[in-house]
């Protein structure tokens, strides 16, 4: 418990240093929000009067300690273009990633550890080998790949689905199989490789020795013992599923925390840009935090070296 | 045989949910669906100088362009009735319609008018002031001196009176731009910073009113019920926004969108899918007021020399460019004003031919006849199109043995070389933000400033006289023949302006759509109210 304490401890010098790093980059990219903002529209004085309303002539120190005291405060600052709390953005934007996210982590948890668990059991046989295809080609083919393929196939040539999303779970399911995708490949993997390998220590075959059927020694034995750094892996993937998804959000029009970053990227939206990036850190610094937690908790050996 | 059941399952479930849809579709009334690329930032036309489509919908001007059947555009009175201009060309009375409704039920009033215009620049982040300045007291309010608008007067309920610094003839025109949307003075008081943000807290007097906003996802729009004009054809137009340009092709030939902007799409795309005999009667095409140009500095050498800007012009083969990057869809423009536009006359079109023959001549005349070095700066962020055009120029202008050669800068240094003065060539778009010639010619010639800050040092200062002078003509005859004396001089006399082409937009409609009138500068967003559904 008392590392817990100490991990989330060691969070806020990092996300301090985040902030700067972000902060200072930001400000070094060429391009000025007042010059973007205004288009092909702009007499000097109007880019003045608005570079003062948006206090971008303060100085820099200034504008970053007035930033960390107001996400100190959960104010992440009001976004540049839409002139909408940053923070409030986020919040409208979660849902839809956090549903996207589930729904693709549980597609690719259920359909990577059926595969790899089959594949093991029936190692370098034919169930295994056709498995081991489908999962190398989850994990190399490209997410905007898998997106459009899926959304020509199903949404516009077989009008399953509809070809973007609303929220709803319906409309949802393409995104998702296209985003778990990947994640289902790499579990399948590590599944497979690590019941292998557990499956050759010596207290599987005690197990077997003591007369328990194949079936249950892997369900009951074995599995528990390869889950673990299935686990890990699991816990990062939601994490980066849930600080969302770029691409996916693109190709099925899911008005999630990507789609935020994205425009805030081409409209030089700092405060939004700032505010998406930091949001994103934290929830990947959680996940590997919960993961590790889950390892220690799974795990008696780690617990008492922690 | 476990996941054939859930297979099995899922599509019945599919198939439910979109049984159940098409059923509800099929209760309401005619639905306009229209596709986006981005979402729009904000529904507050103070705030922005891009998303015009929430607020040509929802705000009422005083006056409209009416875009005519032959392609012509004229002003016609909206919420004003009537309007009067004094000899001196100084104030404006205005009499409202006295039967205009906010969409919350409340009569649309004089106060309302004082209270927008007021806010155009009190409002702190407002980015609408460029071309409404010309109202007698703005500069004081922008300035900080006070926070009421001296050129604004107030008679009663109905009537009011606009007092402008200095006569302005196109200031008519401004009125019809989205930047002068009338506003509800009590809901800007209520809304406070939720105006157009909230869209119950949004309220106009146009043909449509917001129901429902999603950030980067949707938009929902409904007739007004108080509306005073004809009620619009679709009771409800429904927003969606596709960030792919495949997921939105998709869409449309699957029904989802009624209107495809094929701006949103590749070229070679529409020209593929759409430019056939399937699709071809139901592509709609409009001009874009607005025109390409190619600006010379005339302040570096050899660009001062009159002769070599004409041997430019003559050297750039603009069919070529229109057919290649364009497939064809525009119109060669030998002047400053766009095709379609107020001022723009067949007079000063025809005189300009590709000939580098002839610039080659000119050049050797000029004892450029080993030619020179010239830089085309290129902003990195400008559309793939007009990166494209710098390509063909360049080859243009080595086929007539200048030097030219391609400069890459980031946006933020792009623009700020061009306002340097410095800038030694560019290429640029100017889409009209009113329609009237002194949008495009004050932009460019307006002051000795105005071409500088353009990279276009421009340096007669007599002529620079005349263009502040011709805003001032009250008699219209008058005034567009000066325009195009302007015209001719400074393109074709001077050859200070290297003329390109206007474009065309094109839309596709789907069947349930009968008739679909553009917004008249050609831009992508367009009032709802001028789609006829079937």
């Amino acid at each position: 418990m008392k590392s817990a304490v100490k991990r989330v401890i060691s969070m806020i010098p990092v996300l301090l240093g985040v902030m700067l790093l972000i902060f200072i980059m930001l400000r070094i990219v060429p391009g000025d929000p007042v010059t973007v903002l205004l288009g092909e529209h702009y007499s000097q004085e109007t880019i003045d009067r608005l570079t003062a309303a948006m206090k971008l002539d303060r100085p820099l120190l200034e504008q970053f300690i007035s930033y960390v005291l107001g996400v100190l405060k959960g104010d992440l600052g009001i976004s540049y273009v839409s002139k909408r709390p940053v923070t409030m953005m986020i919040l409208q934007a979660l849902p839809y990633t956090v549903k996207l996210a589930l729904m693709a982590a549980a597609f690719a948890w259920v359909i990577g550890l059926f595969a790899g668990i089959i594949a093991a059991v029936k190692e370098n046989k034919i169930p295994d080998r056709i498995f081991m295809a489908f999962s190398l080609a989850g994990v190399s083919v490209p997410v905007f790949m898998s997106a459009l393929l899926l959304q020509y196939i199903f949404a516009f040539r077989l009008k399953l689905f509809p070809i973007t999303s609303d929220g709803s779970i319906l409309s949802m399911l393409l995104p998702a199989i296209a985003l778990g995708w990947n994640s289902a490949g790499s579990i399948a993997r590590l599944t497979r490789s690590s019941l292998i390998e557990v499956m050759q220590a010596d207290y599987i075959d005690t197990a077997r020795a003591k007369g328990l059927k194949r079936r249950s020694v892997i369900f009951g034995h074995a599995l528990k013992n390869s889950l673990l750094p299935v686990i890990t892996m699991m816990a990062i993937q939601l994490s980066s599923m849930l600080s969302g998804a770029v691409i996916t959000e693109s190709v099925f029009g899911i008005p999630g925390i990507g789609r935020l970053a994205t425009t805030s990227i081409s409209n030089r939206d700092m405060p939004l840009l700032q505010g998406t990036i930091l949001f994103t850190t934290v929830v990947i610094i959680l996940g590997n935090l919960i993961a590790d937690l889950l390892y220690s908790v799974l795990d008696p050996r780690i617990r008492s070296q922690m | 045989m476990k996941i054939k059941a859930i297979c099995g399952a899922l599509f019945t479930a599919a198939l439910t949910v979109m049984v159940s849809a098409s059923a509800v579709m099929a209760d309401d009334d005619k639905v306009l669906k229209v596709g986006w690329n981005k979402d729009i930032q904000t529904m507050d036309v103070h705030k922005t100088t891009d998303n015009y489509m929430v607020p040509l919908n929802i705000f009422d001007r005083l006056l409209e362009v009416q875009l005519n059947d032959d392609g012509s555009t004229e002003l016609v009175n909206s919420i004003a009735k009537d309007y009067s201009i004094s000899d001196d060309g100084l104030v404006y009375s205005f009499t409202l319609r006295d039967d205009v409704k906010f969409s919350d039920g409340t009569p649309l009033t004089a106060e309302d008018v004082e209270a927008t215009f007021t806010r155009m620049f009190t409002l702190p982040e407002s980015v609408q002031t460029d071309f409404t300045t010309c109202i007698k007291g703005a500069q004081d309010i922008l300035d900080g001196k006070t926070d009421t608008l001296e050129g604004l007067h107030v008679t009663d309920d109905y009537h009011f009176e606009i007092t402008l610094e200095e006569p302005f003839a196109g200031f008519l025109s401004v009125l019809a731009t989205p930047t002068c949307c009338i506003m509800s003075k009590a809901n800007l008081e209520d809304a406070g910073s939720d105006f157009g943000v909230d869209p119950a807290k949004t309220i106009g007097s146009g043909p449509y009113m917001v129901t429902d906003w999603v950030q980067n996802s949707s938009l929902e729009m409904v007739r007004n019920p108080y509306y005073w004009g004809e009620p619009a054809s679709a009771a409800k137009v429904s927003v969606k926004v596709y960030p792919e340009a495949s997921s939105m092709d998709m869409a449309f030939q699957n029904g989802d969108i009624d209107i495809l902007d094929c701006d949103f799409l590749d070229t070679a795309i529409v020209d593929a899918t759409y430019e056939t005999p399937a699709y071809q009667d139901r592509i709609v095409r409009i001009n874009r007021l607005g025109v390409y140009y190619y600006f010379l500095n005339e302040a570096l050498e050899p660009m001062n020399d009159l002769k070599v800007r004409q041997a430019v012009q003559m050297a750039i083969d603009r069919e070529g460019i229109l057919n290649s990057i364009f497939g064809g869809n525009g119109v060669i423009v030998d002047g400053i004003y766009p095709a379609g536009a107020i001022g723009f006359t067949e007079d000063n079109q025809g005189w300009l031919k590709y000939d580098p023959e002839g610039a080659k001549a000119l050049l050797k005349e000029a004892g450029y006849e080993n030619g020179f070095d010239l830089e085309i700066s290129s902003n990195s962020n400008a559309s793939q199109n007009i990166k494209n055009i710098l390509q063909v120029i360049q080859q243009n202008l080595q086929d007539v043995g200048i030097n030219a050669h391609i400069e890459n800068y980031d946006e933020s240094s792009w623009i700020a070389l061009r306002k340097s003065g410095e800038m030694p060539s560019f290429v640029g778009p100017w889409t009209l933000d009113y329609n009237d010639p002194s949008n495009v010619i004050d932009t460019f010639y307006g002051s000795a400033e105005a071409t500088k800050g353009r990279s276009l040092n421009y340096p007669d200062t007599e002529v620079m006289a005349r263009v502040n002078a011709a805003r001032a003509i009250v008699d219209e005859n008058e005034r567009l023949a000066e325009y195009a004396a302007l015209e001719k001089k400074i393109v074709e006399e001077d050859a200070a302006w290297v003329p390109l082409f206007s474009l065309q937009h094109r839309f596709v409609l789907s069947d349930n759509i009968e008739k679909f009138i553009p917004h008249w500068a050609g831009y992508g967003d367009f009032n709802c109210a001028n789609v006829t559904m079937k």
